[in-house]
């Protein structure tokens, strides 16, 4: 796992941030009669063929791969929905569109077992892509704007995978230009207002970055 | 004090730095590799390695010189391109030594040229460290100092595992259906 010979970034692996994404609610259609499913997480009512019901992703996962239910797809991912999305991505430089939090892990969960449930699987595919590398090239370049002023960096609407994947080279970036900016009180550099609003929200406060 | 236990700190602490000494002093003779008796003189310039250079200078028994990596030839080279300077081989602890020296020296100016510096490096670092694959390691790699390249790393490292994780128990590799790369023209 990266960063782990520094213990003060801890980060998540993918494989955890999927984990986490799994308990998403999700609706399907089974095709068998079954008991309730009384879990400590919830119930999860009786299942009857034919009627639609909501389950958490892992559990949906399970069943479709077992055979018993179909996965009906969330309506974010519909292809016109996702293609609106791009549309927008690709017009805003600066800010992300609103897509659930876990949108990169559920659709390839989605992709990877439920690709019969889903109608124009390919285009579907190749939509997610691009929406990711849009969103992700807006992130590169948001973090060029990083100057020794910069106590956070707000980054709305971005997903739980993205984060995890510039958080420890961010929180890094932000410890060494800190670290380099306290001495000189006289730099008055430039706060990026226009571009991305600052929010405080800073970890513990370091004179030396420990290593 | 810098982390007592902390590797890099230590051999960071080992560069030399010429210090000019403001007292005579005995028995240290062996640090002065031109003296005749066992003594330093007052005034004399000598090499010392940082560690030793720091305590002295706490005591004010010397006056450290600016070492030629914050010189005005660095500064020139820096001015010119600052992302070709060759910090890696050179002067790997270029940002930590400096930090450390900082608070010793007159000259104030040494802060904001590291910073400078580091961000003017940083922007050129941010997009070829994403887009590194695992094995190849580009020319540029070789030109940062070790906190530089802890950046580096930490962002390679994430981009190559989360692509491992999408291919993961796939044996296809997930590519777009259209194969031409996209370019996103946003600005």
């Amino acid at each position: 796992m990266a960063g782990q010979t520094d213990h003060s970034i801890s980060i998540f692996s993918a494989a955890e941030v999927e984990f986490i994404a799994e308990d998403e609610m999700i609706e399907i259609v089974p095709n068998i009669r079954m008991d309730a499913l009384n879990l400590l997480c919830g119930d999860f009512g009786p299942f009857v063929p034919q009627i639609p019901c909501t389950v958490p992703l892992w559990l949906a996962v399970a069943l479709k791969k077992r055979g018993k239910c179909s996965i009906r797809t969330p309506d974010w991912m519909s292809v016109e929905k996702l293609t609106q999305v791009l549309e927008a991505e690709r017009e805003s430089p600066r800010e992300f569109q609103p897509l659930p939090f876990h949108y990169v892990e559920i659709s390839r969960l989605l992709l990877d077992h439920a690709h019969d449930d889903i109608p124009e699987v390919y285009m579907v595919r190749s939509l997610i892509e691009d929406i990711r590398n849009v969103r992700f090239h807006k992130v590169e370049s948001g973090l060029e704007t990083i100057s020794g002023r910069t106590h956070a960096v707000k980054l709305k609407n971005l997903s739980a995978m993205e984060v995890n994947l510039v958080r420890p080279f961010m929180a890094r970036v932000l410890q060494a230009f800190y670290k380099h900016d306290s001495p000189e009180m006289v730099q008055q550099a430039d706060t990026s207002a226009s571009k991305r609003p600052q929010v405080v929200d800073r970890g513990p406060r370091r004179d030396l970055r420990p290593r | 004090m810098p982390g007592y236990y902390d590797i890099s700190d230590i051999l960071m602490e080992d560069e030399a730095v010429s210090v000019a000494f403001h007292v005579g002093a005995n028995g240290v003779g062996l640090l002065d590799p031109g003296t005749e008796t066992n003594s330093v003189e007052k005034g004399a310039k000598i090499d010392l390695p940082f560690w030793l250079a720091h305590e002295l200078c706490r005591r004010r028994a010397v006056s450290i010189t600016i070492p030629s990596c914050f010189g005005q030839k660095m500064k020139k080279d820096v001015q010119a391109d600052a992302a070709c300077v060759d910090l890696g081989t050179r002067y790997p602890y270029f940002y930590e030594f400096g930090c450390k020296l900082f608070p010793l020296v007159g000259d104030k100016s040494i802060g904001l040229f590291l910073r400078h510096t580091f961000a003017n490096r940083y922007k050129e670092m941010l997009s070829k460290s994403h887009t590194a694959s695992l094995n190849a390691i580009p020319k540029f790699v070789l030109r940062l100092s070790k906190e530089e390249y802890q950046l580096f790393e930490a962002a390679r490292s994430s981009m190559v595992e989360f692509k491992k994780w999408r291919v993961r128990d796939l044996g296809l590799m997930k590519t777009t259906i259209v194969g031409h790369k996209r370019k996103t023209d946003l600005h």
